[in-house]
């Protein structure tokens, strides 16, 4: 909050420094200062609760983006939920980790219209100790397929909701919702919007089913569960994101350890795990590609 | 003797580093810690009680529902007219969202009408870490025989939505209600849903 004097004497101050510009730019300049002063009188004197509330905005831009510019009769339409987080800032994997929570979206969708779930891309691992979070930094396209009824009629507009509720943090959490709307024309054929390369590129970043060939199997043993990977050679240590919450502590260092043709990896019980688990699910990250891991967890080695 | 020694020192360190907390059902660890009115408290003196720890940090959205819907200090009263000893704990360091002093701790109970039995000051994050608090709200129950009986969140839904109270199983009056009725506790942990707790990095 800057009290009038003070905005006074920098009104004036920018005055001095504008005089040795022409007539017609000092207007233009202070027809501008004016306006800045005016939106510092308006911040001032708006209730608090709404600066609350804009203030999320601050830190991330959400847009509801489509993959194509029109919706094509008996075609599928590819939406997404795009953020921009301002660097420093994140937000949420489908399972968060040890704090945050997940975007989520609710539609409101023309007739015969239905949309799938989230098709969630790959998160990161990020650490603050001793916690680690599961989530995106930066830019994250959050992909979601709609179903078309059929009989759309070309040269309709459509219009589709979005009301996005998240969370972005940095040192500290912030709470957003969003009501976004986007408008389509139906029409025979579509081109691709300036966004498919994102949608393109976020792909990349979606999970894959195990390759044929792979085998990946899951055993308890004392304070952990040993995932083994027979996923032949690997250049990198792979990382395993549990869907579940509770199965696996998300701090804890995954261990690698060499196998006879692969390799085990260690993950450290969660100390929320108090009966033995029947399935581990998740993906394991090799080398930048996500691919699903859904395997029983074998109840073999008797330790525990 | 000296390879020992170095051995003992190299694990010491390895534990310090890695934190998990005590599981449910083993004996909750004991601490001191001092409140917002100067007082020591000490888990062991309130054996023969049932004990709630509340990690707390109140510029926190979650926190914040829970106190502005009035739904913390509800469960404060409740369980503390039945006898229930309940510390609200602040492990924010100086400097992170949600530290206070003494008396700005003061100052926010009597703003918000809360009443717990203390709010215990613990800056250094000792308890915090003693516990593995990880969020804020993150909720503890100790029994009369001083064993964790619960470890997580406060509730089964998991958002900043103050309406979202009212439909959300609340698991610590769940637990609390059936050890006192010397029922087992159906959901003994759950995933702790909150901001971070602020630790002196």
């Amino acid at each position: 909050m800057v009290p009038p004097s003070e905005l006074r004497k920098a009104l004036d101050w920018h005055q001095m420094e504008s005089v040795s510009l022409g007539t017609p730019h000092r207007r233009v300049i202070r027809a501008v200062l004016y306006f800045l002063v005016l939106v510092e009188i308006a911040r001032i004197l708006l209730p608090t609760t709404a600066l609350a509330q804009t203030h999320g905005e601050e830190h991330v831009k959400v847009e509801l983006i489509s993959e194509q510019e029109a919706i094509v009769p008996h075609q599928h339409l590819q939406l997404g939920i795009r953020f921009d987080l301002e660097e420093g800032w994140h937000t949420y994997w489908v399972n968060p980790g040890d704090s945050g929570e997940p975007p989520r979206i609710e539609w409101t969708l023309p007739t015969g219209f239905q949309a799938n779930s989230i098709e969630w891309p790959h998160p990161t691992r990020l650490s603050t100790p001793p916690f680690v979070d599961y989530g995106y930094e930066h830019q994250v396209l959050l992909p979601v397929l709609i179903r078309t009824p059929s009989g759309l009629a070309e040269g309709l507009t459509e219009k589709m909701i979005a009301h996005v509720r998240y969370l972005i943090c940095r040192e500290v959490c912030i709470p957003g919702q969003k009501e976004l709307v986007l408008k389509l024309p139906v029409k025979d054929h579509g081109s691709a919007s300036s966004n498919a390369p994102l949608f393109e590129s976020t792909r990349r970043r979606l999970p894959l089913p195990i390759p044929k060939g792979w085998n990946i199997s899951a055993t308890p043993d004392g304070k952990e569960f040993r995932l083994r990977l027979r996923i032949g050679k690997v250049i990198a240590p792979p990382e395993f994101f549990p869907l579940e919450p509770e199965q696996i502590e998300n701090a804890a260092p995954q261990n690698v350890s060499a196998t006879p043709g692969g390799l085990d990896l260690h993950l450290r019980k969660s100390n929320h795990l108090l009966k033995p688990i029947s399935r581990m699910k998740g993906l394991i990250v090799v080398a930048g590609t996500a691919y699903m891991v859904d395997v029983p967890v074998l109840q073999s080695s008797g330790r525990d | 003797m000296k390879t020992n020694l170095l051995y003992s020192l190299a694990v010491a360190t390895v534990f310090a580093g890695l934190c998990y907390g005590q599981k449910v059902g083993e004996p909750a660890p004991d601490f001191k810690a001092t409140d917002s009115n100067g007082q020591m408290h000490e888990l062991s003196e309130y054996r023969g009680k049932y004990v709630v720890l509340e990690w707390h940090n109140n510029g926190c959205p979650y926190t914040r529902k829970h106190y502005e819907s009035g739904n913390m200090q509800h469960l404060q009263k409740a369980w503390t007219s039945r006898g229930v000893i309940w510390f609200t704990v602040i492990s924010s360091a100086p400097g992170q969202q949600g530290y206070v002093t003494a008396q700005q701790e003061n100052e926010y109970l009597k703003r918000m009408n809360a009443i717990p039995t203390a709010a215990l000051l613990d800056p250094q994050g000792t308890v915090g870490r003693l516990y593995a608090a990880k969020t804020t709200p993150h909720m503890f129950i100790i029994n009369p025989d001083g064993v964790l009986i619960y470890d997580g969140a406060i509730d089964s839904r998991a958002t900043t939505d103050q309406s979202d109270v009212a439909t959300a199983t609340n698991y610590v009056s769940q637990a609390l209600e059936e050890a006192m009725a010397g029922k087992p506790v159906t959901t003994p942990t759950s995933r702790p849903y909150g901001c971070s707790v602020k630790y002196a990095r």
